[in-house]
């Protein structure tokens, strides 16, 4: 079997152990299974790229014929190109750093073995996702993490709310499924066929606004939309952060919510077909990374300040895919994967030293108790907020600088998102570790550093938050930006049927000035910060303290409220509607009736078995009559006719 | 050929076996004879040809025919083992008998000429009428015998008389060439075409000529209902086949219609009838009606498949019905209730918990017989559903669809039972021979309901 068919094989095996083993196997063996299954995965993702990066060629690696029906035949096969293999990296990587994490942070756990288990399965879903070379295995991966997602959510299924909040995931999704669905099809009935090469080769052979391709893309954006918390269908990803925290962190901030990116970047060709589409995601974008982070402002519950700071990063990213931007929207995607995944278990890092505290309101002066946790996740703050030389700084500003061109209002409202970012990224920072504690004797008393299998991971992500952004300099530093070139191959369809692609108009001056703007943005967003929470020693307000504006954004613009009038209670009515009248009284009595109907003529079919050969003689002798009167009682009439005449005569 | 001269000779030689000390020694080597029997069978293989003035024919799909029915012999008889145990029983009669009714089966799926048909239904017919009274003193078996022995002479009169209108029409009673409608005795032929048909239908036992099936189907002995509804009917239907397919198949205008309406009859009759039924072998003769139904319709299609799906709706149902009444004998034997042995369909409950083993051969029968995929009585059912559609009797097939889902629902009573965890049963005993046949049977209907094409394709 070939290397490339192995990398999604072992968190399968690792899965099949934990899953099938579970409360059987040894505590002591399932993080090594678990962990090491990430691992492996990993190494052979390193030796993958070596074989990659030989000839440069895309490498598709059958497995088997999979569906054929008619015409369209459907393989199960893998892709290895630049995009697939950066996120082969970003998955195994960051995953097997969150595994390790997981060790010590589960360790208290009960289902320890079925979270291993999940864990692996999702790096199987995820891998699936990335690796397929069509677009079916794509959606395989799509449905796959979405329930891995799922059972993750509702990992601690004893409290009801958990489960509400994973049904609340596992239905968004499903709608944005359904539009991803519609795009396959759409696709299908478009080109015949669903392999990557062949749909963008037949692409390139269209015309720009092509009106089906309009629909594609905007039908498979819809699953994005679902899979990448957008507008409207984003308020499933702060409930999601009832899991453990190291879901939030690899599911919800690193990978599978950029599926909804990869899947937009794997098209490209499509989506720079279709200039209306992209407009549109450039909008919904813009919209989400604003909303999301003005409902960041206010919240106290750590987790919950990450979870809107990832729908709002998302945002980001679909702005610089909304402009064509597709290097940059990606580029954020890897930057994001690390400073956020470090985020998410620097906040995990607090929880488990605050006895699963995660209100900000209730700690306070935690830099010298935790002093790794504080350093790292102070790292990650700056990543985030755009701060030069963090990696966020490079890949947001690349960002902005696109958009810039593309449109000033919608890069005005992209700079003011930035300047709240900044700023509730740094509230939440100096709320959580300086002036003094809040919490309660007790939690103070048992305030500790985590385990190393926790640092560790928070060490590595810091190193990466801090150089990751280096794979992508500006062009005005006169360095090289390796990331673009590398990806360049892929947008050869884009640049076919979009002369104008790629090319960038600013000066350099105007990019000067652009950069220097963010990053006083920044800067003065830390001041304002520092000076309300340090120098003021604000304390973080209890929600229903609030008035006015900052109430409305506390309360998430009353959004899931906005949603409970518009969607449940309709569908709820309806579904009443349809289970008393439409189910039990007409539906129920059509089957019911059928059941009574049939009885009824078994009671009229059994009385003709009397027992009396007399009268089934007599019967029979009817049957016979019957039959040569159906058969030929016209026939017969003639001749008795035929031989009265002879007689007459 | 062979088998009929080898049968005739091994009946007799069985009963003079009967006057022998040792009566352990009839069952043995009745199935010893049988497996002579089918190993002639063979010597004619791939030498086709006409015996006996052209009276028989003889060709690789009679052959196989007789191997379908001499197989179903011995599995069926394969049960009897342990019969010389009952002081009134007489093995050695019953034996013979059984070697006298193949021959008449076997006459009846490759003769060639009308008289041969008449010769083979009767011997099979008279056959029967003495195994369903074996039982000599049950009453009711011997009220079912007198019974079916008065409406078979009927029926028997009945054919006779449309075969008397045939002669008197085309002066022949050779089938081999086909005949056609026209000129003055053509209102003779449509009489003697009905007729003829008519008394076969009674024999394969097709509403509304269906009328003896239930009671005949109670009051027998439960071994030989069991060869009553898969020998009687396999023979059956290759006779009708025969005679629709060559001396009728000019005639098909003529009477397309009535087997459609026939279809429909014995569809509603079998299935409906069944719903209600206590007792599981007058379960199992609806049911037997029902499957008449599903196999008339394979005689509306196409000629060149119809044999095909004939014979293969044949062997799967004979193989699930061996099931069916394979599990009734070795279960009801264990509780006699009035000196009788005890028949309803609760005598199953709780048995998956009492005995598996012959629970999962009773529902892979009954699986199998409500065509349930990965069965064979799916493909059986798949087989004359598409030949039906080949000549585009949709409302007959729109009618076989919604009978067989009626069927799920009596064919799954007996299941439920057994899956319930009362049981009223001490440990059940099986002798090691009806368990090989079970797994014979069981084995069977799963390979046919996997890789149907290894027996369809034979023709």
């Amino acid at each position: 079997m070939s290397l490339i068919a192995l990398i999604p094989l072992f968190p399968l095996i690792g899965f099949l152990i934990n899953g099938l083993g579970y409360k059987k196997i040894p505590k002591a063996i399932v993080a090594p299974v678990g962990i090491g299954a990430a691992l492996l995965s990993f190494i052979t993702t390193v030796l993958v790229y070596f074989q990659f990066k030989a000839d440069g060629q895309t490498i598709i690696q059958p497995l088997f014929d999979w569906i054929t029906v008619g015409g369209l035949n459907i393989s199960f096969a893998f892709q290895i190109d630049q995009l697939s293999i950066i996120m082969l990296f970003i998955i195994t990587g960051v995953g097997t750093l969150i595994h390790l994490y997981s060790k010590g942070y589960m360790s208290h756990d009960e289902g320890y073995g079925k979270f291993f288990a999940y864990l692996n399965l999702f790096l199987f879903s995820m891998l699936l996702l990335v690796m397929g070379a069509n677009y079916l295995i794509m959606f395989i991966g799509w449905e796959g993490v979405g329930l891995c997602s799922y059972l993750l959510i509702g990992f601690w299924n004893k409290r009801s709310d958990f489960g509400d909040a994973a049904r609340k995931a596992f239905i968004m999704n499903r709608v944005g499924d359904l539009g991803f669905l519609i795009g396959i099809f759409l696709i299908i009935r478009q080109f015949g066929t669903l392999e990557y090469l062949s749909v963008f080769e037949q692409a390139q052979g269209l015309e720009m606004g092509n009106i089906s391709i309009m629909f594609i893309t905007f039908c498979l954006f819809i699953g994005a939309m679902g899979k990448s918390a957008q507008i409207p269908l984003f308020t499933w990803l702060p409930d999601a952060m009832a899991g453990p925290t190291p879901v939030s962190a690899l599911i919800h901030a690193a990978t599978m919510v950029t599926s909804g990116i990869y899947m937009v970047v794997r098209s490209n060709v499509l989506y720079t077909l279709s200039p209306d589409t992209l407009e549109f995601i450039a909008w919904i974008g813009t919209l989400t990374a604003l909303l999301a982070a003005s409902i960041a402002l206010f919240q106290n519950d750590i987790k919950k300040v990450l979870a809107y700071s990832t729908v709002s990063q998302l945002g980001y990213m679909f702005i610089g895919l909304g402009v064509m931007a597709y290097t940059s929207g990606f580029f954020h995607v890897i930057t994001h994967a690390f400073f956020k995944a470090l985020l998410f278990l620097g906040a995990g890092s607090v929880i488990h030293a605050m006895s699963d505290e995660q209100d900000i309101s209730k700690m306070g002066g935690l830099w010298s108790k935790i002093k790794i946790t504080a350093a790292t996740f102070l790292i990650g703050t700056i990543a985030i907020s755009g701060l030069p030389p963090f990696a966020g700084f490079f890949s947001k500003d690349e960002i902005l600088a696109h958009v810039f061109e593309h449109n000033k209002a919608m890069w005005a409202l992209a700079m003011v998102g930035s300047f709240m970012t900044a700023f509730y990224m740094f509230r939440l920072f100096f709320l959580t570790f300086t002036g003094k504690f809040r919490g309660t004797k007790e939690q103070e008393d048992h305030l500790h550093e985590s385990p190393s299998s926790m640092t560790i991971p928070l060490i590595v992500l810091a190193g990466l938050s801090i150089v990751g952004g280096f794979i992508g300099f500006p062009e005005i530093f006169h360095l090289p930006h390796a990331l673009a070139d590398f990806l360049s191959p892929l947008y050869d369809g884009s640049r076919a049927v979009n002369p104008e692609f790629g090319l960038v108009h600013l000066s350099h001056s105007t990019e000067w000035m652009l950069m220097g703007f963010s990053v006083l943005l920044a800067a003065v967003a830390l001041g304002v910060a520092w000076f309300i929470y340090v120098k003021k020693e604000t304390q973080p307000a209890d929600p229903s303290q609030l008035g006015g504006i900052k109430k409305v954004l506390a309360d998430k613009y009353y959004l899931d409220e906005a949603y409970q009038i518009a969607f449940v209670k309709p569908v709820e009515k309806a579904s009443q509607f349809f289970y008393s009248t439409i189910d039990k009284k007409a539906i129920d009595r059509v089957v019911e009736g059928t059941g009574d109907l049939t009885s009824l003529l078994n009671r009229l079919s059994t009385k003709l078995q009397t027992g009396s050969t007399g009268f089934y003689i007599l019967v029979m002798s009817i049957a016979v009559a019957a039959i040569l009167i159906l058969n030929m009682g016209t026939e017969i009439a003639d001749q008795f006719f035929s031989i009265f005449n002879a007689q007459t005569k | 050929m062979y088998p009929i001269i080898s049968l005739s000779v091994t009946g007799l030689l069985t009963l003079f076996l009967g006057f022998s000390e040792n009566k352990k020694i009839v069952f043995p080597a009745s199935i010893a004879f049988l497996l002579i029997a089918l190993a002639t069978a063979f010597i004619d293989w791939n030498a086709p040809g006409f015996y006996f003035n052209d009276m028989l024919q003889v060709n690789n799909t009679s052959i196989v025919f007789w191997a379908i029915l001499i197989i179903s012999a011995i599995l069926i008889m394969g049960f009897s083992e342990g019969f010389e145990r009952f002081e009134f029983a007489q093995p050695a009669e019953y034996f013979a008998i059984v070697q006298f009714s193949l021959v008449g089966a076997i006459m009846m799926v490759s003769f060639k000429n009308l008289i041969m048909l008449f010769l083979g239904i009767e011997i099979l017919s008279v056959a029967m009428y003495v195994l369903t009274g074996a039982d000599k003193r049950n009453i009711r078996g011997n009220e079912a015998a007198l019974k079916y022995f008065l409406m078979g002479a009927f029926a028997t009169g009945i054919l006779l008389f449309g075969m008397a209108m045939f002669y008197g029409a085309t002066g022949t009673f050779n089938i081999g060439s086909g005949v056609f409608i026209g000129g003055d005795n053509s209102f003779f032929l449509w009489i003697g075409c009905t007729f003829m048909l008519i008394g076969m239908l009674f024999k394969v036992a097709a509403a509304p000529f269906h009328l003896w099936t239930p009671d005949v189907y109670e009051g027998a002995p439960t071994i030989f209902t069991a060869y009553m509804s898969t020998i009687v009917k396999t023979a059956g239907f290759v006779a009708l086949f025969k005679v629709l397919s060559t001396t009728f198949s000019g005639l098909q205008d003529f009477w397309w219609i009535m087997i459609a309406v026939l279809v429909t009859l014995s569809l509603m009759i079998g299935n409906i009838g069944a719903v209600s039924q206590n007792s599981f072998k007058r379960l199992m003769a609806y049911s037997s009606i029902s499957h008449a139904g599903f196999m008339l319709l394979a005689l509306l299609g196409d000629h060149e498949n119809a044999l095909g799906s004939i014979m293969f709706y044949s062997v799967v149902y004979t193989l699930a019905t061996i099931s069916a009444f394979g599990v009734l004998m070795v279960v009801s034997k264990e509780r006699i209730e009035k000196g009788r042995v005890y028949e309803q369909n609760d005598l199953f409950k709780g048995l998956a918990q009492n005995n598996g083993f012959l629970a999962t051969v009773l529902i892979i029968a009954m699986l199998s017989l409500a065509g349930i995929p990965l069965t064979g009585g799916f493909w059986g059912k798949f087989f004359v559903f598409r030949d039906a559609a080949s000549s585009g009797l949709f409302w007959v097939i729109i009618m076989a669809v919604l009978m067989s889902a009626i069927a799920i629902y009596y064919y799954f009573k007996p299941v439920l039972l057994s899956m319930s965890k009362k049981t009223s049963l001490e440990s059940i005993t099986i002798n090691p021979l009806a368990k090989f046949i079970f797994a014979i049977t069981t084995f069977g209907t799963i390979v046919l309901g996997i890789f149907p094409w290894i027996l369809r394709s034979l023709f």
